[in-house]
């Protein structure tokens, strides 16, 4: 047995729970390289689900962390062309197509031919990462289908099967109304925030450290409601057509299902958690899912002949994201109200029993595994009543996880009732925490994955946090049983500055930063702590007051998050304003009521949502049912006040929208393409020739006769092996005479960062460095700050922008004064701005279906072949080609790509004021905002000048991830090629070098290449007709990009857009432009375009590299 | 244990209807529902009969007795409390002896070669001295009809088992979180055949219940049924037979053809049957063919 896997399988809980990475310090190539071999045995035989989890992620770990230092000090491949970034893609479309087993065997095959590379290591990590993941998943899977209670579900495959009935009571008409069953149900806050551990497959593996103390709680909205109310709600009724009528009042969205296969089409609408609600409540069990069985054949066995089933929920106001599991309490209410209406409970109304709502929360977690999300498992809390410990269990004899986990997929919930923890101390705790929603929203997916894998290397700080973290929760109990609400706010400051943030250190970000320290300041000695709810701050979180003080900091809370959001909106992605809640506890839990006759009315909004077509149908055709419910809304309109606002409200609806806000930002919209001079006839031009199918997708690659190879010997220089110190003094001497300047590419709205959020990725602040969150801009001008001390003179620092990035960069440097660098920044406003174009079908289908696409779970699968029929269908009704202005102004127009970046430099007198400034400059480094590593290397500036190379692209050794092109001969020629560009996807498995776009320039062969001079800058005209000139030798690349739409309360729908753009790699393609390339390390070339990259970033030594370059202000 | 007498109610609403219905039995000939549970009965030996009916329609059944070795009592149930209460009216004629429960619904069929159902769970009772139910493993689709027990095997071969907990009507749900039962496939449930024999526990338990009930509450027999699990040693029998539920769509319709294909004029329903099927294609089938 190796020491690795006697780590995994050890009964002693000290060498179990052994850091890997103290495990492997120190061992040569040759040893680790014999771990991995014993551990790919092992994972391949172990018994236990866990230890073979376990040793997957140790695998990944080691590739992804410690061979690949160790290559390169001891297995150094450097140069050699065959090895070099060479990844078989047949590995990779195993990969692809989640085959990950077959991955593995693929590239282990590989490394047994040439050495196990730094590519193949890459390729290795993912593999084994991904399959880990995927174990984890399928076992969370396994175990809801196993739940006693879940089974039958599966197993129903007919309607004749269907053995569920509803309930007498509600077949029962009074006063001509079926009732309706109404359930109202709370949201939950975790107290303890509990370090993640409510991870299924934390609670599953490590059972004694899953604990939360979970709150259920009303809402209210400042400055909206009045009283906290149970924040959502779900109402079901039988009516008088044999179809299912789903209506979420909050998204305003209703519609009738005819036939089962709507059932399972989540995405067809945004009723996904109703249908996902349905089935897991087993209303329409899963089992019947592709049957080809009639709905009316399931209706009726349900409720008999002609009759259906009409589901309403609302949520009343409380935005995504609010980090309280507002949808998996929604989920909870529906299933709760669908099992109580089918019998599945005990009761009918009020309470429910403890046992039913372990069921319900059993089938919480199936309808969030169809729905293709996944929440934790204390999500579920709402349902319950107050105050509850909710803790793993260890799996035992006749228990579904018995043998394969050790602990159970469902906790175990206490209720602390009021003799653990009396009304007075539940008291202090309402006057004195201020829950809010801060407004951001973000992706917590890669936090859950990070928390997962570093749970199970059992990385050391991480689990000390852990372990930390374990002994606060008592502390946090303990306070809250004695009522001292101060220290427990002291608690939950220090859980979240210390344990959280030790685990990952993500959980933070410069917005909550900014509000913790303006509360402090303006509440001192008052302001008794921060809490973070849910994966991360920035969303809900809670602030801890003083009771006495606590409405006034509530007010002001609100003040200073909008203004901060005001500040932040360019850099964070804010789906909506922040708000305030005031929050109560919920005593009862997820509680229904019958209601019957004159009372058997739906909830006011619902009726502002569906009269206007109600009314705008004909009378004849109106059921009586519906007439009669009309006439009992008709009356209670008269008497009760929220039925009578309804009513003003129905009449807004039944007028077409004036549309102010489309108006209004059509002329936006007008105003901001006409100041950034688009241009229309090119628009019309592009539009004409994407409809006609010239230009495309498909279109963007090379024709299939081009050959395409990867470089040969001598086509790079190594940087680390040919870098000369001639060449470091030649570049010295450069930077000391101040010839030298640095371009930061800087127009780019991030799509990829923050998933079409459309904020400036520069202004993100997105790490932490000397004490503080800094954004990418202050990181790139620390670097300069140092290359001026280190070389007394300051290079200058060029910041190209766009219509979107110039102002907020513009306002940011200005606020902090360019960081003391005022005399060497320039920014150079974007001259370039396109209008998107809704995509054309061809284009979308290209996309999704000719190009390998990375195959999801099963039922994430279908979710996104879901969504991707709707979004075809969405085109075509929009109009394939046709203008997007269904948004912000802001999100329907581009930056045009970041080759017109340069050219920017000499249209808007950016080069000409600068080289007026400073005669002497030469040479310029343009590098993308998120290639943090890019500086003014001396050396690198040497050899460039040495070379006399008019452009010197810097390239890295592939890595997996390292997707969209490459370093190739192109029929013969050396290039930089993209990604899109290839007609075959496999061309690029055979590139050694990825592009990081980190270019040096040499300014006069660069405006000779234009034909111009330092002397024709000068001359508007010439530049302009060069410049246009020149770009008509570039081809022009459509792009579908990810856009969102936000609405509702912080609801968003993404679009894919079409838009083009020219790119600054093509330049290496011109033939006049001499143009050289180094390979140079990853720690200086990789780019950071998701924030999922950001932990690996600062677990494998970029972060400190980058910190060394710099010096901050 | 001897058991000697037997209670069938048919104070249900629809009840007499049914128990009045014409069936053929197995020998061609025509009977009601009534004759050929009375023949059921008697083929246990029993012939001390209660009939449990509603006021007033004991003069519908005269007709229809065309047994002469069963001595028949009428008992009225005043009024219709529940199917517990039912069973209760029949207290003063079972006292203290054990009785066998027949519902007034269902016709069964053995598949043991000369034994009838009731004497199955009569022989069962009487060897084990205690409470029996006939149960028979059912489908979760059925469960909305029949109460169904949570049980232990107690004697295999005999397929005897030991009831620990009575629930009326479950919901799958709830069956397969409580009342899964080992050796059976999976969804498939221990459900009552309507056929028990009870002993007198049985009317204490119900009799308790009943006085604890409101002016109009409902006397269902299912709780007092599992109290007695909890109480005494309570046994399931899984017949070797099958019950039918007349109460369903179909249910006569089925009954009677089970009875039949058991009987002697099985090959010429045969052939009917098949002629039927011949000449009568499913429609939707008919059309899809048509458009192919």
């Amino acid at each position: 047995m190796s020491r690795l896997t006697a780590i995994i399988t050890g009964s002693d809980a000290r060498l179990r729970n052994a850091p890997l990475e103290q495990a492997v310090a120190g061992l040569s190539l040759t040893d680790l390289l014999a771990d991995c071999d014993a551990l790919d045995a092992f994972w391949r035989s172990a018994e236990n689900l866990y230890e073979r989890v376990r040793a997957l992620f140790f695998l990944y770990a080691i590739h992804r962390f410690h061979l690949p230092p160790l290559l390169k000090s001891e297995g150094s491949t450097d140069g050699d062309l065959d090895a070099t970034g060479r990844i078989g893609f047949e590995g990779y479309a195993h990969l692809l197509e989640r085959r990950f087993v077959e991955a593995i065997r693929v590239f282990l095959a590989e490394a047994q031919t040439h050495g196990r590379t730094d590519a193949l290591c890459s390729a290795l990590a993912r593999g084994y990462h991904q399959l880990a993941l995927q174990l984890l998943a399928d076992q969370v899977r396994l175990s809801v289908r196993a739940v006693r209670g879940n089974q039958w579900m599966f197993r129903t495959g007919a309607a004749d099967e269907h053995p569920l009935r509803m309930r007498t009571e509600l077949l029962q008409m009074k006063d001509g109304l079926y009732p309706v069953l109404h359930e109202r149900t709370a949201v939950r806050m975790d107290l303890s925030h509990s370090s993640w551990s409510d991870i299924f497959f934390l609670g599953m593996d490590y059972p004694e450290g899953a604990r939360v103390l979970n709150v259920s709680i009303n809402l209210a909205v400042l400055g909206r409601d009045e009283e906290p109310e149970p924040p959502v709600e779900a109402m079901l009724r039988v009516i008088d057509q044999p179809v299912l009528r789903l209506t979420s009042v909050d998204l305003g969205a209703t519609v009738e299902i005819h036939n089962l296969e709507e059932v399972f089409d989540f995405a067809r609408d945004h009723l996904g958690l109703l249908k996902a609600g349905l089935i897991a409540a087993g209303i329409v069990p899963i089992g019947l899912e592709g049957s080809g069985e009639p709905l009316t054949g399931v209706l009726e066995r349900l409720l008999g002949p002609g009759l259906g089933l009409e589901l309403v929920t609302h949520v009343n106001g409380i935005p995504k994201g609010s980090r309280l599991a507002v949808s998996t309490n929604l989920l909870g209410s529906l299933i709760s109200v669908c099992m109580r209406a089918t019998g599945q409970t005990k009761a009918l109304t009020g309470e429910l029993e403890e046992g039913d709502r372990r069921m319900v929360a059993a089938r919480a977690i199936l309808g969030e595994w169809m729905g293709g999300s996944g929440g934790g498992w204390q999500d579920s809390g709402g349902v319950w009543p107050g105050i509850k410990i909710i803790e793993g269990c260890a799996a035992g004899e006749g228990d579904p996880e018995e043998g394969v986990s050790r602990g159970r997929l469902l906790p175990k919930h206490t209720v602390q009732d009021a003799t653990v923890i009396s009304d007075e101390n539940r008291r202090k705790l309402e006057d004195s925490l201020v829950l809010v929603h801060g407004g951001l929203a973000q992706n917590v997916g890669p936090i859950l994955e990070m928390v997962t894998e570093k749970y199970l290397l059992r990385s050391g700080a991480e689990w000390e946090a852990r372990q930390e973290s374990l002994k606060m929760f008592e502390q946090i109990l303990s306070a809250l049983r004695s009522g001292d609400v101060k220290e427990l706010g002291s608690l939950t400051t220090r859980h979240f500055q210390g344990p959280l943030q030790a685990i990952i250190p993500w959980a933070t970000n410069a917005f909550t930063e900014r509000l913790i320290t303006n509360m402090q300041a303006e509440f001192s000695e008052d302001f008794w702590g921060f809490w973070m709810l849910g994966g991360m701050s920035g969303g809900g979180m809670g602030f801890i007051f003083a009771p006495e003080r606590k409405e006034e900091a509530s007010r002001r809370l609100l003040e200073v998050m909008l203004a901060q959001k005001k500040l932040l909106q360019n850099s964070l992605p804010f789906a909506m304003d922040p708000v305030v809640y005031h929050f109560a506890i919920n005593e009862a839990g997820s509680f229904s009521t019958l209601k019957q006759g004159p009372a058997a009315l739906l909830v006011p909004p619902y009726y502002t949502l569906v009269l206007p077509s109600l009314l705008r149908a004909d009378p004849r055709t109106l059921g009586d049912l519906r007439r009669r419910e009309i006439e009992l809304y008709d009356q209670r309109t008269k008497s009760e006040s929220a039925y009578q606002n309804s009513v003003r409200r129905v009449l807004d609806n039944l007028l077409p929208q004036r549309a102010g806000g489309v108006n209004s930002n059509g002329e936006e919209l007008s105003r901001l393409l006409s100041r950034n001079g688009f241009d229309p006839k090119a628009h019309e031009f592009l539009r004409a020739e994407l409809q006609a199918g010239r230009i495309g997708l498909a279109r963007n690659q090379l024709p299939t006769s081009v050959r395409v190879e990867n470089v040969r010997a001598g086509d790079v220089m190594e940087a680390e092996r040919d870098l000369t110190a001639e060449d470091r003094r030649r570049g010295e001497a450069a930077l000391r005479a101040g010839e030298v300047g640095v371009i930061t590419l800087a127009a780019g709205a991030a799509s990829r960062w923050t998933a079409g959020a459309g904020v400036v990725k520069a202004l993100h602040p997105f790490c932490q460095f000397a004490g503080r969150h800094r954004t990418f801009l202050e990181t790139h001008l620390a670097k300069t700050r140092k290359t001026a001390t280190e070389h007394g003179a300051a290079p200058l620092h060029i910041i190209t922008t766009s219509y979107l990035t110039y102002g907020p960069i513009s306002d940011s440097l200005e606020q902090d004064d360019y960081f003391g660098l005022r005399e060497s920044v320039a920014l150079s406003e974007g001259r370039s701005i396109g209008l998107r174009f809704v995509p054309m079908e061809r284009d979308l289908r290209f996309l999704w279906e000719e190009t390998a696409q990375q195959v999801l779970d099963e039922r994430q699968n279908r979710m996104r072949g879901s969504v991707r029929q709707a979004l075809i269908k969405w085109a075509k009704w929009a109009g394939e080609g046709s203008d997007y202005t269904d948004n912000m102004p802001l999100q329907c127009v581009h930056p045009v790509g970041h080759w017109y970046e340069v050219p920017n430099l000499l249209l808007n007198g950016t080069l000409a004021r600068l080289i007026e400034q400073r005669p002497q400059l030469k040479t310029l480094l343009l590098h993308n905002v998120d290639t943090l590593g890019a500086n003014l290397d001396p050396a690198l500036l040497g050899w460039h000048r040495r070379c006399g190379d008019t452009l010197s692209f810097e390239v890295i050794p592939r890595r997996l991830e390292d997707r969209g092109g490459g370093l190739a001969r192109v029929n013969d020629q050396l290039r930089l090629v993209e990604g899109l560009a290839l007609a075959h996807e496999e061309d690029e498995f055979r590139l050694s070098y990825y592009n990081t776009l980190t270019c040096w320039i040499d300014v006069d062969k660069l405006l000779q290449a234009f034909g111009l001079s330092r002397d024709d800058l000068a001359d508007e005209n010439r530049v302009s007709t060069a410049v246009r000139e020149f770009s008509q030798r570039l081809p022009s690349y459509i792009t579908l990009k990810d856009v969102k739409k936000r609405w509702g309360h912080g609801q968003e729908d993404v679009f894919p857009v079409a838009q083009f753009e020219k790119i600054w790699g093509d330049m290496s393609s011109l033939p006049e432009i001499q143009t050289g390339f180094a390979a140079v390390s990853r720690l200086r070339g990789q780019q950071m375009k998701d924030p999922a990259q950001l932990d690996g970033w600062l677990r494998d030594g970029s972060r400190d590299y980058v910190d060394s370059l710099c010096r901050w202000s | 244990m001897t058991i000697s007498k037997a209670v069938i109610t048919a104070a249900g609403p629809h009840q007499q209807h049914l128990l009045l219905q014409t069936l053929i039995d197995r020998e061609g000939r025509n009977r009601k529902v009534l004759g050929l549970l009375l023949d059921e009965i008697t083929s246990a030996g029993i012939e001390q009969v209660a009939l449990v009916v509603r006021p007033g329609h004991e003069a519908l059944y005269q007709d229809a007795i065309d047994s002469a070795q069963v001595k028949l009592t009428f008992i009225e149930q005043p009024e219709p409390r529940g199917y517990g209460h039912a069973v209760l009216c029949a207290r003063e004629f079972t006292g203290d002896s054990p009785f066998l429960l027949m519902m007034s619904d269902h016709v069964y069929v053995s598949d043991r070669a000369g034994q009838t159902c009731a004497q199955q769970l009569v022989q069962a009772a009487s060897a084990q001295g205690q409470m029996v139910s006939a149960v028979q493993a059912t489908h979760e689709s059925k469960l909305a009809h029949f109460g169904a027990v949570s049980a232990l095997v107690h004697e295999a071969r005999e397929r005897l088992y030991r009831v620990n907990r009575v629930t009326e009507k479950p919901s799958p749900t709830e069956a397969e979180q409580h009342l899964m039962t080992p050796g059976l496939r999976n969804g498939y449930y221990l459900c009552f055949a309507g056929m028990h024999v009870l002993t007198p526990l049985i009317m204490e338990l119900l009799q308790e219940r009943f006085e604890s009930l409101g002016a109009e509450g409902k006397l269902d027999l299912s709780s007092s049924l599992n109290e007695a699990a909890r109480r005494a040693r309570y046994l399931a029998l899984a017949i070797q037979g099958r019950r039918y539920d007349l109460d369903h769509r179909h249910g006569v319709l089925m009954a009677q053809m089970a009875v039949a294909l058991d009987g002697h004029y099985r090959d010429e329903l045969l052939a009917g049957l098949v002629e039927l099927l011949a000449l009568t294609p499913a429609k939707h089938g008919a059309e899809e063919i048509a458009q192919a």
